[in-house]
């Protein structure tokens, strides 16, 4: 119905409740978590599938009404190059943090409602990444937004978690409302919400304020999950807040899901030639890079560090896309990428670190390199590629968007960028400094190295960083096709049109 | 017939009131409901263009998404409500104002 990759997350959604339940009465409690993983498993090995398709089907395939007269109106799926990009990510980053949920998780209550609440979430970003109108768009968003609000109120018991996630509720639900609105001008304008029909119809409409209206109402409302700069403040909460794998989660695939919707929807529907969003972009961007970094150097807890630092990492995302070149484009795609894999590992490692110190106060884990020293290992390899090491994958993603800033003649942005890029490894080698070499001020007693399980995780994820790091090229090409269907307007618009 | 600016200028004051409800307001009941405003602003915009697309009918694209906009209010409405409930059992307030012990 969805594509099989969609279909087998919808059917394990529906599935692990049921077979849980089950499970309770005869007295074995682990299927939910086995379940989930299965389900993740199955849909990852149903994308090369859909990739092959897609390929054969000359980058796009669409799923739409046979009909040609309904197609304005009929509900859309649009599939290509950026979306398989995408789903690719959102699918393995889910797949990690519900492997490593099962020992972080496993003295918490509610496991079934934990289990089934990730598969939808990144069913819903699925969805999102697969959609070909608005309508498919707004409903996977919500899907999204919905089910990680409950995830980060998950620990209900405590004060933290409701307050963040209550914060974090109101803060995304005014921003897809926003959206909504949006939505409503522009089906005023034009009568359809597939994005093909509304491409064309926008740029052969005459500028006029209503379009700019529901213009900022977009770059508004996406940007609320997007987290650029005036609206990231539900972020840091949000993510020190909810349980580590949420945190991992949120950081590595659901705030790029908003950068997915900016992407799609300014690139598709507003021409940069006749609305000028590039420099307010570029501004806003640079602007989400300076608050995420100096309130980035100011945290004592470790989760809130990294969250800020994934506000800066969001602030490259954004400006990446404001060049709009194909290679600006290429490098941001890239460095989605990049800083999914390493803030899911250094969340991870967090996480880790949590569940054997039971502290996320950076005075009180000083010298933990000397108990745990395989974990930590493993988190300065993560914080060294944020930092922009040169051999891992951070670097990469980061030299090709000062590449393609520096070709468009952005000299002044592309500096302050390179500054921010500084400034993030002052307060990387801080951690690395206060994790390995200080001595310990505290008697850790009884610390060990975390658990199999979650240690295997952690591995894949720093292995990737390397691998990624020392050869990208495969991966290099993988995102300049995403960034070469996500400026191919025209043969999106054919494919639906035609 | 009402002229379509008329739904129109309804709509950006709900959405209007809602904004403002959603700074002004401290109780956390409240700002669920001027959520809800919200949403109803963005519903009327799509009910009164699909009514005036075309003279003697209704556009369908915009009744199937209001009714599934109706219902993705609720869902957002049912889990505020559980936060607040819960808020409510650790902070003894409904005062938003109340939630600030998460201190950066």
């Amino acid at each position: 119905m969805f594509t099989f990759a969609l279909d087998a997350l919808l059917f394990f959604i529906i599935i692990t409740p049921l077979v849980s339940l089950l499970g309770r009465k005869i007295g074995f409690r682990r299927f939910p978590p086995i379940f989930a993983t299965v389900g993740f498993m199955v849909s990852l090995a149903f994308l090369p599938l859909l990739y092959n398709q897609v390929l054969n089907n000359g980058d796009i395939i669409v799923i739409t009404s046979e009909l040609l007269f309904m197609r304005p109106i009929a509900v859309c799926l649009e599939i290509d190059m950026l979306s398989i990009f995408m789903t690719a990510i959102f699918l393995f980053i889910g797949l990690m943090t519900c492997i490593y949920s099962i020992r972080f998780m496993e003295h918490d209550t509610g496991l079934v409602e934990y289990y089934t609440l990730l598969l939808i979430a990144v069913s819903g970003m699925v969805g999102v990444s697969f959609a070909g109108d608005f309508f498919t768009l707004f409903i996977f968003w919500e899907i999204m937004c919905i089910s990680s609000y409950a995830l980060v109120a998950f620990r209900k018991g405590k004060w933290e978690p409701v307050e963040a996630g209550f914060k974090y509720l109101i803060m995304g639900s005014a921003g897809s409302i926003t959206v909504l609105y949006a939505m409503s001008l522009l089906y005023g304008m034009t009568g359809t919400l597939n994005f093909a029909y509304l491409s064309t119809t926008l740029s052969l409409m005459p500028n006029n304020a209503w379009l700019y209206l529901a213009l900022t109402l977009i770059i508004v409302g996406f940007g609320v999950v997007a987290s650029i700069a005036p609206f990231h403040t539900w972020l840091p909460d949000a993510h020190a807040a909810a349980p580590t794998p949420i945190s991992a989660l949120l950081s590595g695939i659901v705030i790029k899901a908003g950068a997915y919707a900016l992407i799609r929807c300014l690139l598709l529907l507003f021409i940069p030639e006749n609305f000028a969003w590039q420099s307010v972009l570029a501004i806003f961007a640079i602007f989400t890079m300076f608050v995420g970094n100096f309130m980035a150097l100011l945290q004592k807890d470790i989760k809130r560090l990294l969250a800020f630092s994934s506000v800066v990492n969001m602030g490259y995302i954004i400006f990446a896309l404001s060049i709009r070149t194909e290679q600006g484009l290429t490098g941001g795609l890239f460095h989605i990428m990049n800083h999914a894999v390493i803030k899911a590992l250094l969340f991870l490692c967090v996480g880790s670190f949590i569940y054997r110190a039971e502290t996320r106060n950076l005075q009180k884990l000083i010298g933990i390199g000397r108990k745990m020293p395989v974990t930590t290992a493993l988190f300065a390899i993560g914080a060294l590629a944020a930092a922009g090491f040169p051999g891992l994958n951070g670097f990469m993603s980061e030299i090709t968007i000062i590449i393609a800033g520096i070709d468009v003649g952005w000299y002044i942005p592309t500096a302050l960028m390179l500054l921010n890029i500084l400034f993030s490894i002052a307060y990387y080698l801080l951690l690395i400094h206060n994790l390995i070499v200080k001595k310990p001020t505290i008697n850790y007693e009884g610390i060990k190295e975390s658990p199999k399980s979650m240690l295997a995780v952690m591995v894949v994820l720093a292995t990737l960083c390397v691998v990624i790091g020392v050869y990208p090229a495969p991966f290099i090409s993988f995102a300049n096709a995403a960034a070469k269907a996500a400026l191919n307007i025209q043969a999106y618009i054919e494919a639906v049109i035609a | 017939m009402i002229p379509l600016t008329y739904y129109l200028a309804c709509s950006v004051a709900l959405f209007i009131i809602g904004l403002y409800c959603l700074i002004a307001k401290r109780n956390m009941v409240r700002l669920l409901i001027s959520l809800e405003i919200m949403i109803s602003a963005a519903n009327i915009n799509f009910i009164a263009f699909s009514a005036y697309a075309a003279p003697g009918s209704t556009h369908p694209l915009a009744h199937a998404l209001v009714i599934l906009s109706i219902a993705i209010g609720g869902c957002i409405l049912a889990i505020g409500l559980a936060i607040t409930l819960h808020a409510y059992k650790h902070y003894k307030t409904l005062d938003v104002r109340k939630l600030k012990r998460i201190r950066w």
